[in-house]
């Protein structure tokens, strides 16, 4: 940052100064500065945290519907592939990048790209497997210009290069999960949960004494288990829970 | 970290699917007292209540066969409870805040408890222009106000199955019924854990109950008054009384409602609903007052709260008064029936 700083009214000091700056206006005469980025032909750096075009990666996606409820423009809607993926409308989408940050399994991440360009409303709902790989955007640009700041002068540092547009995916931990009941004593051994599971990870055993069922065994396969919840919420004692397992 | 349990299941008097017990051994046996407990707990929701008998379409083949339903019927092994049963205290009071059917003193103990913080919200059963109950969750006092919510409907309320979705939201909770819903909740408690949130039994002294369209129509046909203009029902003293809109006041004998009696009342003899933490009813008590049976200490607590805060107007009860109708309920429904 350059600070304005109150001018010395002594005169070796101003004459110094008056010096200086005709020593500037000589050399920009001959070879002129920009603090502009003549974009298209340069483009600046972006750094690391741009908030650009979202890229996504279906193989990620637990179809949580997150990115969905969060987005304050409503921007978000979920379409219907082989599993729920989300859409995103550009006409509508405010790159507050919500979405980004709630998915929970780091299936959706950012980009450098800031000039996505359409030729009609329609294209701007973009569905998830346009968003697969950064869109294929027309270059023009011979230079990168990186912004140097140093002691109290900045500048404009140009190389010939192309920026790669792309940012690394964000490392996400996504803990496992597995219901696990909370209060069998409340269990009403309606045996929803097991019928719900998609991955049959609860058991039912039937307990057999002289020939009659006394008791209904419920039990979690662990490794079965993906922590998707179903059951949680079709439990009607609400007495299972996701938990996470190390 | 559980992630194996095991849920028992009642014995199996019958070889049929639980709710089909049910249907032979309660429902089809007259002994239904409609309380809804078991619509409240079926998993599937397939139990149907309101105001015609309990029923489950389609049960042969929707019903899970969890049995929770037999667990929690009041009428199933039944065993009539009689009698003033036991207590702390009984004493007559008026609500100086609220006004009820007697001395509002369900409104006011509901209240106090609240305003404790024994129970976070408490189920009452209101009602609509049409005399239909309505279920209310009152938090507030300034719910009770309304004079729709406080004061008896002598028609059957879902009470039960808002308590139970009551119990899944929060975690302390009252709710107030007769004596057969106090039963139920007491059966609730000790067979699933939810149920123990119910901090608060409030029981209505009881001598019986009616379907709402049966009181409707008897209304209409006999007494050419329509339930939609009116204003309060009451009864006292063996009469049934309506009080119209226009201050009109009808009254008859009881024993006229005799043949809309619904069968399970007709076999139920608990009428100071004896399992409850605190009973209130107007027998016992002078006009505009309640009486109050305290039973347990955490009712005691809210009695001597309200109390000392001076909500209430105290008076004296005449035990007998009480004692002389549990013997009555006694005499005129005997059980096991006598064929
Ligand atoms: C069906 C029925 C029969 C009754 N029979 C007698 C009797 O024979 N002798 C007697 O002394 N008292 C009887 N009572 C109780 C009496 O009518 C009063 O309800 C009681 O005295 C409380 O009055 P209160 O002013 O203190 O209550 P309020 O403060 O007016 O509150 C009334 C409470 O009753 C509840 N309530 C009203 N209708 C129902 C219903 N259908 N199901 C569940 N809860 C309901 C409301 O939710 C509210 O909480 C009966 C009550 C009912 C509901």
């Amino acid at each position: 940052m350059i600070r304005v700083e109150k001018v010395e009214l002594n005169l070796v000091e101003s004459l110094k100064r008056h010096v200086e700056a005709l020593g500037e206006a000589f050399k920009q005469a001959i070879k002129p500065d920009r603090v502009t980025i003549e974009y298209p032909r340069e483009r600046r750096r972006y750094p690391l945290s741009f908030r650009g075009f979202i890229i996504f990666n279906s193989e990620k996606c637990v179809s949580c519907f997150r990115c969905a409820q969060i987005c304050p423009a409503n921007a978000i809607q979920m379409e219907a592939h082989s599993k729920p993926y989300p859409s995103i409308d550009y006409t509508k989408c405010i790159f507050c990048h919500f979405c980004i940050e709630s998915c929970p399994t780091g299936s959706l991440n950012s980009s450098k790209i800031h000039d996505v360009a359409f030729r009609k409303m329609e294209e701007m709902v973009v569905s998830a497997n346009m968003m697969v790989k950064l869109p294929r955007i027309l270059k023009e640009e011979k230079f990168t210009v990186d912004v140097i700041v140093k002691d109290k002068y900045w500048k404009l540092l140009r190389k010939k290069e192309m920026d790669d547009l792309s940012i690394p995916p964000i490392k996400v931990e996504v803990p496992k999960k597995i219901v696990t009941c909370a209060e069998p004593e409340s269990c009403l051994g309606c045996r929803l949960c097991a019928n719900v599971c998609p991955r049959e990870a609860i058991t039912v055993k039937e307990i057999e004494v002289a020939k009659r069922v006394v008791s209904y065994v419920l039990k979690v396969l662990t490794e079965k288990c993906v922590g998707c919840g179903l059951c949680v919420r079709q439990c009607p004692m609400n007495v299972l829970k996701l938990e996470v397992v190390k | 970290m559980i992630t194996e349990w095991q849920s028992l299941l009642p014995e199996k008097k019958l070889e049929k699917k639980y709710f089909g017990i049910l249907k032979e051994i309660v429902i089809d046996s007259k002994l239904c007292s409609h309380c809804a407990a078991c619509a409240a707990v079926c998993p599937v929701d397939g139990i149907s209540s309101g105001d015609q008998p309990i029923d489950f379409p389609n049960w042969t083949e929707k019903c899970v066969d969890c049995g929770a339903c037999i667990k929690v019927c009041p009428r199933y092994d039944y065993k009539p409870l009689s009698g003033l049963g036991d207590y702390i205290e009984i004493f007559s009071g008026r609500s100086k805040r609220f006004v009820g059917q007697d001395g509002a003193m369900v409104s006011e103990i509901t209240v106090s408890a609240i305003e404790m913080g024994l129970i976070e919200a408490a189920i009452f059963a209101g009602r609509s222009e049409d005399w239909s109950t309505k279920i209310v969750t009152i938090k507030s006092p300034e719910q009770l106000k309304n004079r729709k919510v406080t004061g008896t409907k002598y028609s059957y309320a879902d009470v039960l199955i808002a308590l139970k979705e009551a119990v899944l939201r929060y975690n302390s909770v009252g709710f107030v019924g007769t004596p057969c819903m106090i039963s139920a909740v007491r059966k609730m408690q000790k067979t699933f854990k939810k149920f123990e949130r119910v901090k608060l039994a409030i029981g209505l002294f009881c001598t019986e109950n009616f379907y709402r369209h049966d009181l409707y129509d008897f209304l209409i046909e006999k007494k050419s008054v329509n339930l939609k203009n009116v204003v309060k029902t009451d009864i006292k003293k063996g009469k049934f009384i309506v009080t119209l809109k226009d201050g009109r006041k009808i009254s008859f004998s009881v024993k006229e409602l005799e043949e809309i009696v619904p069968s399970g009342c007709k076999v139920c003899q608990d009428f100071s609903a004896v399992e409850s933490d605190v009973s209130v009813g107007s027998v016992g008590s002078e006009e505009g007052f309640s009486t109050v049976v305290v039973r347990s200490e955490a009712a005691k607590i809210v009695a001597d709260y309200l109390k000392e805060k001076g909500y209430a107007e105290i008076s004296q009860t005449s035990v007998d008064a009480i004692k002389k109708l549990c013997d009555y309920k006694v005499k005129i429904h005997p059980y096991p029936k006598k064929s």
